[in-house]
């Protein structure tokens, strides 16, 4: 085998063809340009939204300081959070005496009322046994007998972020929550937004909840965390789920997960303690917040109220007045499950083509779902799923059998500009633009924001490329 | 986080003879905050700015997800060295080795991605499991035309300049000196050590150079091609910007090519002066040196006269600086060019050559920061009160949340602050930032006390 000998160019302009493509879908072995992010990094935004929790990574440092970096930019926020630096050293005797110290010494500097422990590739690598440490280093008095501390294996080479996220949520009421009591069982909804890394999300998600007289718990709520308020002082746990609803949620009346693929161990370990649970995809789109709404009202067994109708109302009226310009579109999407459900449902209500659909993070379960949602619309027929592939495959799909947007995160801009296409913003990270994180992608209000970055991007497009003739007032 | 340096395990004592000095020479205290990236980072941080070649990562997803061209290292040609290559080791790896994953992997990039060479980076995992990655890359480059070669990094070796010194290491007995051709020196000619191009630093100095007749072989590895760094010990001198991790490398190419080595900086007026003079005196011609001097002067001259009208706004600003390490002495005589005063300084990754140099350029008065975890550096913030905190990206959101104007000058940066064309740059963004009407209105109380609203 020798190495190919060509131009820069004529590389380039190889990479575009279809000849390539079809080498690029038959690679296995190498992942280019990835479109996921690992275990311990969903771990660590989970464990963020509980009152007064401090992250403990388990591992390498250098992975610790990787997670809360990209965290930090796409919230533009700092991101608490320690590692019990393992070394060479715990390679070869096992990590016990580093988490024994990192726990005393954590503690000690940052007075937690909860440590959320997960665990980095390299723990899991060497089988360090989280539970038996724990218990020694209590046994050590290296923490407070009664500091609770949640556990999470977070293997990197499995799963991927919304993995982490849902074990670390599942250790996190494992290690809070008391045992269910019948006669204790309480009149609120415990609502799990899973991996959403919009602020504005979950805080629409409380408001909707409010308007709808609902008594509920959002776990967790990393809303107040990660978007706080400019009061001149920095507050290292500046709020989350508070304990006492922590302690009571096995008591709840009912589980309510927002995100499906997220959140399966979590609801497993719910059920097997007899608490009801129900999962719905996230609310992105009318049909899937029709659905939210549907499944609060059954809750609560009081009426919509008039406000949520006019809202939805105010958000169909917006697909009226916009629907020309998605129409008949052809978009291609990437990003995690959940997210992908919803942005498909949405485009196919406003008769968009999502005719490429990247996700690196697939399941089988997912892949039925996908399959079973586009094939319910005219608007799906032309559409593929393309599970377990990465950013490059896309890139292939785009320059030989183009679209008219990409919609995804800012990892996504490379093959947008080699497909001279927009790229629409949604997922995480955003890490190139600021503040979208602000702006609800899910409920009715959600509807309204999504149109306007897709129509808006289309209509700028429009004016800059448009000719004299063709350049106008109205659009 | 929290750092109490008495508690301290020290590998060697005698870095820690002063308060505040560098913590290079010690292990992170476990549970006490992920403020530092691992050995593996650092060796991308220096291998990465090589823009013609592969940059393979094999290990779990994040290794190479997380920090997949996320240092804003800047190209002139091939983007080649910003794709996110890994071999996103699973679990079967894990048990049966991803040494076969790791050579199909290779030989794809070969074959379909046109680099001039492959680097392939040994993670946590990959080492963990045993994966060989020098043989793998021996092997593959018998099949190959094109260098492949191994960077034994696994973060779990150290921090950050540890993965900078097994870079050095790398590029000096894998790539330079392997250029074909004749070997004799290059009149007049240069390598930049230790400068990484970001944000595009390297364009602010490589004019000054061409003016002086001066030839920049390569940068090490800023905006590096590849067959330039092959070509390394051609040059007839290495300058070692700032940073001495990759002090390790000029010595070796002191010894096996000759070439001298000096340390330079081109951050304010007065270093890049200096820094140029010193080349010239290095590079031991007369007329260099002569024309070097009047150069100097007038750009001098140029500059002092551009950013006057900044100085005049931030004259007797106070500030803290805090470096990641690099340009913590430089940092100090460029804020002095603006007559902002310093209260208190500090660094983290820099060598203790370094801190001392610092040590020496700021006034007695000036606080060392001993504590440079995020407590510390909030407690330094409350009790001096800076009109403005020089630092390192990790520090830019907990000086918003204390109200405090903040500036970054490492990687984070989008703004090239090399030479004097980069002073002109540095001024001008640092009074933007100084003087935002923000701040203000930050500082507002509100709701408004009552006397206020009755004048
Ligand atoms: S510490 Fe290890 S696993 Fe983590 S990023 Fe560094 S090399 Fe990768
Ligand atoms: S994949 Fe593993 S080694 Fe890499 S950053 Fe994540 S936890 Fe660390």
């Amino acid at each position: 085998m020798s190495h190919m000998k060509t131009s820069t160019k004529a590389t380039k302009d190889w990479l575009n063809t279809l000849e390539y493509r079809e080498k690029n879908f038959a690679r296995e072995k190498l992942v280019i340009n990835p479109a996921k992010a690992c275990q311990p990094l969903g771990a660590l935004l989970c464990a963020l939204g509980i009152e007064g929790s401090l992250p403990f990574v388990h591992g390498s440092q250098g992975c610790a300081a990787y997670f809360r970096s990209t965290l930090s930019r796409h919230y533009r926020e700092p991101v608490a959070a320690v590692s019990d630096s393992m070394t060479e050293d715990s390679a070869v005797f096992g990590g016990q005496s580093n988490l024994i110290e990192g726990l005393k010494n954590a503690n000690a500097l940052y007075s937690p009322k909860v440590i959320a422990m997960f665990t980095s590739c390299m723990a899991e690598v060497i089988g360090d046994d989280i539970k038996a440490y724990l218990g020694n280093a209590k046994e050590q008095e290296a923490i407070p007998k009664d500091l609770p501390v949640a556990l999470a294996n977070t293997p990197s080479f499995k799963g991927s972020h919304i993995t982490g996220y849902d074990t670390m949520l599942k250790g996190l009421v494992e290690c809070l929550a008391t045992a269910r009591q019948e006669d204790k069982i309480n009149d609120r909804l415990y609502v799990v937004p899973g991996f959403d890394t919009y602020t504005a999300n979950l805080r629409e998600y409380k408001r909707l909840l409010k308007v709808m007289d609902t008594p509920y718990t959002l776990l967790p709520d990393q809303s107040d965390v990660l978007d706080a308020p400019n009061l001149g002082t920095y507050e290292l746990y500046p709020g989350g789920t508070s304990i006492t609803e922590m302690n009571d949620a096995l008591n709840a009346a009912s589980f309510l997960c927002l995100q499906t693929y997220s959140t399966p161990t979590t609801r497993k370990y719910l059920a097997s303690k007899e608490v009801p649970v129900e999962s719905i995809s996230m609310p992105i789109g009318i049909a899937g917040t029709d659905k939210f709404i549907e499944s609060i009202a059954k809750f609560t067994g009081k009426d919509v109220p008039e406000e949520i109708t006019l809202e939805r109302g105010r958000s169909i009226d917006a697909m009226t007045d916009s629907h020309q310009y998605i129409h008949g579109k052809k978009f291609a999407l990437f990003g995690d499950p959940d997210v992908l459900i919803g942005l498909v449902s949405f485009l196919l209500e406003m008769g968009g083509e999502p005719v490429h659909i990247v996700c690196t993070n697939s399941t089988p379960l997912f892949k039925k779902a996908m399959e079973s949602l586009l094939a319910s619309s005219p608007y799906g027929q032309g559409s593929t799923l393309y599970a377990g592939k990465d950013l490059w495959h896309l890139r292939s799909l785009l320059v030989t059998d183009p679209v008219d947007m990409l919609i995804g995160d800012s990892h996504g801009k490379w093959a947008a500009r080699d497909a001279n296409i927009p790229l629409v913003r949604v997922g995480f990270p955003i890490t190139d633009r600021v503040n979208l994180h602000r702006y609800p992608i899910i409920g009715y209000s959600g509807v309204i924001n999504l149109i306007t970055m897709i129509v808006n991007t289309f209509l700028e497009e429009k004016d800059r490329t448009s000719s004299d003739p063709y350049f106008e007032m109205m659009r | 986080m929290f750092t109490n340096l008495t508690k301290l395990d020290l590998k060697d004592k005698q870095c820690m003879s002063d308060a505040g000095s560098p913590k290079l020479c010690m292990k992170a205290l476990p549970g006490e905050g992920a403020e530092r990236s691992c050995a593996y980072d650092g060796a991308r941080v220096v291998l990465m700015p090589i823009t013609d070649v592969a940059h393979l990562v094999h290990g779990p997803i994040a290794c190479a997800g997380n920090s997949w061209d996320n240092r804003g290292a800047r190209s002139s040609g091939s983007q080649l060295f910003r794709r996110g290559l890994t071999t996103d080791i699973m679990e079967n790896d894990v048990i049966y080795g991803g040494e076969k994953k790791l050579k199909e992997s290779i030989l794809e990039i070969a074959l379909r991605h046109n680099p001039k060479a492959i680097f392939v980076y040994a993670t946590c995992v990959s080492s963990l499991i045993g994966d060989d990655v020098d043989k793998i890359c021996k092997e593959a480059e018998v099949e190959l035309t094109i260098p492949v070669i191994a960077v034994n990094c696994p973060g779990f070796l150290g921090d950050k300049n540890i993965g900078n010194r097994i870079a050095g290491e790398v590029l000096f007995d894998r790539v330079i000196g392997t250029a074909e051709g004749p070997n004799e020196k290059i009149p007049l000619s240069i390598n930049l050590i230790g400068e990484y191009n970001i944000a595009g630093d390297i364009w602010g100095v490589i004019p000054d150079l061409k003016n002086l007749g001066i030839t920049l072989q390569t940068a090490i590895t800023g905006d590096a091609k590849f067959d330039d760094i092959r070509s390394a010990h051609k040059a007839s001198l290495n300058v070692l910007i700032c940073s001495k991790s990759l002090t390790n490398l000029v010595r070796k190419m002191e010894i096996s090519y000759g070439i001298p080595f000096m340390e330079g900086s081109f951050y304010g007026i007065h270093d890049t002066s200096e820094t140029l003079v010193n080349i010239a005196k290095a590079l031991g011609d007369p007329d260099l040196l002569e024309r070097t001097l009047v150069y100097v002067r007038k750009k001098e001259d140029e500059t002092r006269k551009i950013i006057a009208g900044y100085k005049t706004l931030l004259e007797n600003k106070q500030a803290i600086l805090f470096t990641g390490g690099v340009k913590t002495w430089s940092m100090v005589s460029t804020l002095a060019e603006l007559g902002i005063n310093i209260l208190a300084g500090g660094t983290q990754n820099s060598t203790p050559e370094d801190f001392q140099r610092m040590k020496e350029l700021m006034d007695p008065s000036a606080q060392i920061i001993e504590d440079t975890s995020s407590a510390g550096f909030l407690k330094i913030i409350a009790e001096k009160k800076p009109d403005l905190i020089v630092a390192g990206g990790k520090t830019k959101y907990l000086a918003h949340k204390t109200r405090t104007p903040f500036l970054d000058i490492n990687h984070g940066r989008k703004l090239p602050y090399a030479g004097y064309q980069g002073m002109v740059t540095f001024a001008e963004t640092l009074t933007r930032t100084v003087l935002s009407p923000v701040w203000g209105l930050l500082k507002q109380e509100f709701p408004p006390k009552e006397s206020e609203q009755d004048d």
